[in-house]
């Protein structure tokens, strides 16, 4: 094994394949290891490799993303051939072991979310793909006898540019791979690019298009048995008493599996389970949140708000609080704005398939949380971490839900159970009840007024559950999760005095990641607000947001949706237009919605919508991902909602938890600025962030009211 | 159990089976087609959407006896070479993120193509509302039937 130091965090490892051929991996450095730190790093070279190129000339990427729709195994492997100069149609992909090498450098922890699978690793990608490509060069010069910098690489061969010698990468690969990694590989200028920067057809779709694609749901092993499970109705609950004798005679009834939150009923087929669980004779003891519900809930955040203890988290110049404000500018605004709980609500309902046997603990699903999932298995079945292997499906829909393991437990303590391997498979019942929500947030912007109507001070208040909990516990601590204040910390609009007040709500209601986390509820909040300030003043909301901003590539996302959308020509009568932008997940993005409204039924007559997210490696997968999260988005707006009584969740299917609807989605238009910076920003989230406040804007366009509390269809608004 | 003889995928079939079995739990754990997919169980998002005697059902609320005597065709029978106007144009216009959902709406299309040769964009919400796509997208979805459409139209109808 040879290795080069490319990153405070990691060494780049090259090593001959066995059967012949090159692997190319890289490894933590010892103290990142953590968990892992008695491990090996000669050890594990050929395990942790992110390339391997075989004698046979196929390249083949490992990939420590999950693929849940945002195209991960199209564009990782182009970032990769396009360094290597592949043959992108002898490029393959491969779902990676948990390992600490395949963690996301960033964060250095192994996880497919936070719309990081492609800026998360593209450094890492093109670095090792360079190095890749300077050792393959190296390799073929010196059996050549000529010099390295007289040859390149494309279409899978070194060629040798005065002779047009040329040898595939295969009859070089072993050669190369006894060189030592070059420290400092040098990646392809963007303008050498072949493959990155324009739409490539994605390589998992054929298996999308005729029913071969293997999802969780659609995952077997021989000697499989089903389960399907009813966890406790209420949050917080547990089975008081059951009765295998109720259903253990019924067809294929093979177990009665008590699980930390519910009972699984274990079948030969899915549907035998699930049927018999119907006959279960359970009680359940509804335990400490009895008595949640939308009531309690918004009785808690209204004291939270109205007298709660705040920790401030943000103070730029005089940090006024609001209260201090009065009489202290020329006029002083403050308004309230609600955000909604939400569910995930993935088509493909939460499943998972496990093989717990002496030896360790298999599982195969579709799971975004690699490394939390494989450590809280070990601890759960007493294992050592790499006795446990997760194995990846695709994810139908991921949108965070699958980060986390609650699923995935259930799986593996019934499989120890019967000593089978077992498919847990969730009802949509289940699926919607037993959600980990989007926290409902409640908030209040102040804001100091100069003479002219512009903020110089603005307070922000805001109360919200934990999001990351459960999925990333170091970061929250007793009264704060960052995660909350996404959007508030770090606002592109210039006003000199700015503070940040925080109260983090303990509740009943699990509340987790879901797709935008913070920046949804408070960019909701925050771009609704700065709406209202521009209307105050009598000005235009786009001209009023540009004065407010310096950056440029701010500026050029706003200027160029007003062009798109013609935000400068005369709407027609009884149309309004609703304008937001911010940069979330390090891209810049702005809406402008057009709708009129005729007896509260609003007619969406057109989205425009245009992001920068520095450089769209696959421009066709990020429109397609923004196009998707402005549908999503008209769900929050208008429909999504989540409410409790008595413990539970309300809401069991899509009849009570609405999503939208082809009927509902007008033309979309989507336009990348690329500002080719180096900073580059995630599409998969973004989209909604802007959209839904876009809408409310629009909506006070059209009628003259002000929705400042979500989803509007509490107003007796709908989409018609 | 009983014994039900139907066509699925143009082959003839018996089966052994509880009538009162969805069609949807039929196909996927007693004949391992795993294309049509399991999302509500009650008819409300189209995951599960095939064709029975040419029409767009539900099949996770079709007892599979209601199959008996007819002809079934699921994702795996649209094409398995995505020589479909459906499949063609869904690859051209790269419809689907997770793809789960995309057989059903595939399904539902192919049907509403079959009826109506050469839909308005009202004709498709009329017959794609029911079926939910939580990666959201209906855009690329709308696009790729009108351009299925007029792939039909070129090579004369369907294969």
């Amino acid at each position: 094994m040879n290795d080069a130091i490319i990153s405070r965090r990691f060494f780049l490892t090259a090593a001959v394949a066995a059967g012949g051929g090159m692997l190319i991996g890289s490894t933590l450095r010892p103290e990142m290891l953590g968990a892992f730190a008695t491990r090996s790093r000669v050890s594990d070279v050929p395990l942790n490799a992110w390339i391997r190129i075989s004698p046979d000339d196929v390249v083949t990427l490992i990939s420590s993303q999950s693929e849940m729709g945002q195209g991960v195994m199209t564009t990782l492997p182009a970032v990769l051939a396009e360094e290597l100069g592949a043959d992108w149609s002898r490029v393959k992909i491969e779902f990676s072991p948990t390992m600490p090498a395949y963690r996301n450098p960033r964060i250095n922890w192994q996880f497919t979310g936070n719309s990081e699978s492609t800026t998360g690793f593209f450094e890492l990608l093109r670095t090792m793909g360079a190095s890749a490509r300077e050792m393959l060069i190296a390799a073929a010069a010196s059996r050549w006898g000529v010099k390295a910098d007289e040859c390149f690489t494309e279409n899978g061969k070194v060629i040798h540019k005065p002779s047009g010698r040329s040898s595939t990468f295969g009859e070089v690969a072993e050669d190369a791979a006894k060189i030592v990694p070059p420290a400092q590989p040098k990646p392809k200028p963007e303008s050498e690019w072949k493959l990155l920067g324009k739409p490539l057809r994605r390589v998992e779709l054929p298996a999308k298009l005729n029913g071969s694609a293997v999802f969780g749901l659609d995952f077997s092993v021989p000697g499989m048995v089903h389960a399907a499970v009813k966890q406790s109705p209420a949050h917080g609950g547990a089975v008081a008493s059951f009765d295998k004798s109720s259903v253990i005679n019924l067809p294929g009834v093979i177990d009665v599996v008590p699980i930390p939150n519910g009972i699984a009923v274990v079948a030969k087929q899915y549907w035998q389970a699930r049927q018999a669980l119907q006959s279960l004779k359970v009680t359940f003891d509804d335990g400490p949140n009895a008595n949640l519900s939308t009531e309690s809930l918004n009785a808690q955040y209204r004291a939270a708000l109205d007298g709660g203890a705040w920790k401030t988290v943000k103070t730029e110049g005089r940090a006024v609080s609001g209260e201090e404000m009065t009489g202290k500018f020329a006029a002083v605004v403050s308004q309230e704005y609600e955000s909604q709980f939400l569910a995930h609500a993935t088509m493909e309902p939460m499943n998972c398939t496990a093989h717990v046997t002496e030896d360790g603990c298999a599982v195969w699903g579709p799971l975004q949380g690699n490394e939390l999932t494989q450590l809280t298995l070990a601890a759960t079945l007493k294992l050592p971490p790499e006795k446990v292997t997760i194995n990846r499906t695709l994810l139908g829909g991921g949108f965070g839900r699958r980060l986390l393991t609650d699923f995935v437990v259930q799986a593996a303590l019934v499989s120890r159970a019967v000593g089978k391997p077992v498919k847990v498979v969730w009802s949509r019942e289940e699926d919607m009840q037993h959600d980990v929500y989007r926290p409902a947030t409640l908030q209040r912007v102040t804001a100091g007024l100069d003479k002219a109507g512009r903020p110089t001070a603005m307070a922000h208040k805001v109360v919200s559950p934990s999001i990351l909990q459960y999925v990333f516990a170091p970061a929250v601590t007793e009264d704060n999760d960052p995660s909350c204040l996404e959007g508030l910390m770090e606002t592109h609009y210039e006003i000199p005095d700015q503070r940040v007040d925080f109260h983090l709500l303990k509740t009943g209601a699990p509340t987790s990641v879901l797709r935008t986390t913070g920046y949804g509820p408070n960019i909701f909040a925050v771009e609704s607000f700065i709406d209202e300030l521009a209307h105050r003043a009598k000005a235009d909301p786009y001209q009023f947001r540009r004065g407010l901003l310096k950056d440029e590539r701010a500026l050029k996302a706003l200027d160029t949706v007003a062009e798109k959308s013609g935000w400068k020509k005369r709407a027609p009568k009884g149309v309004g237009r609703g304008i937001a932008y911010t940069e979330a997940f390090r891209t810049h993005i702005a809406h402008v919605v057009e709708l009129s409204v005729a007896n509260n039924l609003v007619k969406i007559h057109r989205i425009t919508c245009v992001i920068d997210c520095g450089v769209a490696l696959d421009p066709e997968i990020c429109k397609n991902s923004i196009e998707g999260g402005t549908v999503w988005g008209l769900g929050v707006a208008f429909k999504s909602n989540i409410t409790f009584k008595n413990g539970r969740t309300v809401e069991s299917n899509f009849n009570g938890y609405e999503i939208a609807h082809m009927f509902e989605t007008p033309p979309i238009e989507v336009y990348i600025v690329n500002s080719n910076t180096k900073g580059m920003g995630g599409t998969g989230e973004v989209g909604p962030v802007t959209l839904v406040p876009a809408v409310a804007n629009a909506i006070f366009a059209a009628t003259g009211k002000r929705y400042r509390s979500l989803p509007l269809s509490k107003h007796g608004l709908r989409i018609g | 159990m009983k014994q039900i003889s139907l066509t699925i995928n143009g082959k003839a079939l018996v089966i052994e089976a509880e009538p009162e079995k969805p069609l949807l739990w039929v196909l996927r754990e007693d004949l391992g087609l795993t294309g049509a997919k399991y999302g509500c169980g009650m008819a409300l998002c189209g995951c599960c959407v095939v064709h029975l005697n040419g029409d767009a059902i539900r099949s996770c609320v079709t007892p599979v006896a209601r199959a008996e005597g007819k002809t079934v065709i699921t994702i795996e029978g649209l094409s398995r070479d995505l020589s479909h106007p459906v499949q063609q144009a869904w690859q051209e216009i790269q419809v689907p993120q997770c793809g789960y959902c995309q057989p059903g709406q595939m399904m539902s299309a192919a049907c509403l193509l079959e009826q109506k040769s050469s839909p308005t964009d009202d004709d498709i919400d009329d017959a794609m509302s029911g079926n939910l796509c939580r990666c959201g997208t209906y855009p690329r979805i709308r696009r790729a039937i009108h351009r299925a459409a007029e792939i039909a139209a070129t090579q004369g109808g369907r294969k």
